[in-house]
């Protein structure tokens, strides 16, 4: 028992040091419970706050860009109107509007963004109280930007495409093979397309899109293009895919709420 | 009580700059300069080595929460704060650290202080940079980061004592 003691005494800085180091290792081992630990449950309640009074001096210096996305914006969404109008003039259209929508857009801040990590996550303005839960798709007018990972009630965490535990299936336009988007965790500017086997004809700078085989996102949402491609791994193509957002300059973002989603997980599992 | 009142006071700068300031500049894309190890690097001397464990080990769980990981800036933060006795003494000047001084330019002079401040900055971004990574699938790609991580980091630190902690 002395011995003991007198061991615990001798060795006690060694010892606390392995004990801290333990309890910051089981916290990465277990990163996803870590998430949603009800600690940083609280302090997302916190640091959404203050990320969002520095984010309104940052905004403020990036007006210019903002405006000009939104102009551009406009002008696509102008011309979309004109060609639905057309539309509307020679059909008949269905009133029923609780059926009609499909998708639904909620705008939101960025309010914290990450780039330079492995595991990238981004905040936003709006949670629950928001209409913003789990597993919601997150778009910009550049593209693709990731899914909803945690909501509270005023902020939500995403998941962005450039974060090593992002997968989503997505599809190369000209031929409509689909494939698994992954992020290798080199450049922000740029991920990888896997699982398109070797027999299918690609081409550099062919765009990528999302094959709406997710329920997350509708279909033909822009990912991205084509940049160089390889056959090394036997069956499959090496596919890197030039990311059409700039995730460095991401202010503006639209959740997206499919109310059909339910629908299609409940019909997807009674049939399994 | 001045020394710990004031070590508070660092303590809590340190992270709010590094969350404000900091995490907003990205060089190069991807790069940020980890100034928080200030606060370890600018420890007194005869801080108790628990002490210095703990504190460690509370600003990594500061930085983790506001970056939104899962402990590895507490892991590594943990493991230099272990580090630096030992490496204080093997950088000791021949005589000893003097009473009253501190670990700071000022003191000790300029190379002293860039040695000290890289071998901590390196320690740490080895630590972190890996456990991010979390595989050696990219050893090299990982080590080139940690290298140009650390002289970013390292150049920030040591500037910084110029600028802001000027006695």
């Amino acid at each position: 028992m002395r011995t003991l003691i007198r061991f615990i005494q001798k060795y006690s800085n060694l010892l606390l040091f392995i004990l801290l180091e333990i309890i910051a290792i089981v916290f990465i081992v277990q990163s996803s419970n870590f998430q949603r630990s009800k600690l940083v449950g609280l302090n997302r309640q916190v640091t959404g706050y203050l990320f969002s009074k520095v984010d309104g001096a940052r905004e403020y210096f990036s007006l210019k860009e903002v405006n000009q996305q939104l102009a551009y914006e406009n002008v696509e969404l102008r011309n979309k109107l004109g060609q639905i109008s057309e539309l509307m003039d020679s059909a008949t259209v269905v009133s029923d509007v609780q059926h009609s929508i499909h998708y639904f857009y909620v705008p939101s801040r960025i309010v914290h963004n990450s780039i330079s990590k492995q595991l990238n996550y981004i905040t936003l303005d709006k949670g629950k109280k928001h209409g913003v839960f789990r597993d919601m798709g997150v778009i910009s007018d550049q593209g693709l930007v990731g899914i909803v990972l945690e909501s509270s009630h005023n902020f939500a965490t995403v998941i962005p495409v450039i974060n090593r535990d992002f997968r989503l299936s997505v599809k190369i336009k000209s031929n409509n093979y689909a494939g698994i988007l992954q992020w290798e965790g080199v450049s922000p500017q740029q991920a990888i397309l896997t699982e398109i086997p070797f027999h299918v004809n690609i081409l550099e700078s062919d765009t990528v899109l999302t094959s709406g085989f997710s329920s997350i996102f509708p279909e033909g949402i822009r990912v991205g293009k084509i940049e160089s491609f390889s056959l090394e791994k036997g069956n499959f193509y090496d596919i890197k895919i030039k990311l059409s957002t700039d995730f460095q300059s991401l202010f503006h973002v639209n959740v997206i709420r499919n109310y059909r989603q339910e629908e299609q997980l409940n019909l997807e599992d009674r049939t399994r | 009580m001045y020394i710990i009142s004031r070590n508070i006071v660092r303590f809590i700068v340190v992270i709010i700059f590094q969350v404000m300031v900091m995490d907003n500049v990205m060089i190069n894309g991807y790069m940020v300069p980890y100034v928080y190890l200030l606060f370890i690097l600018l420890m007194p001397f005869e801080t108790p080595r628990w002490m210095q464990l703990l504190s460690g080990f509370a600003l990594g769980m500061g930085i983790d929460l506001f970056e939104n990981t899962p402990g590895m800036h507490t892991a590594a933060t943990v493991l230099v704060a272990f580090i630096r006795p030992y490496l204080l003494d093997l950088l000791a000047p021949r005589d000893g650290y003097e009473p009253e001084t501190f670990p700071r330019i000022h003191y000790y002079g300029f190379v002293w202080f860039l040695k000290y401040t890289f071998i901590i900055v390196v320690i740490h971004h080895f630590m972190l940079f890996y456990l991010e990574v979390f595989q050696l699938k990219d050893f090299f790609s990982t080590l080139l980061r940690v290298i140009l991580s650390s002289i970013l980091s390292a150049s920030t630190i040591v500037l910084s004592q110029y600028f802001v902690f000027r006695k």
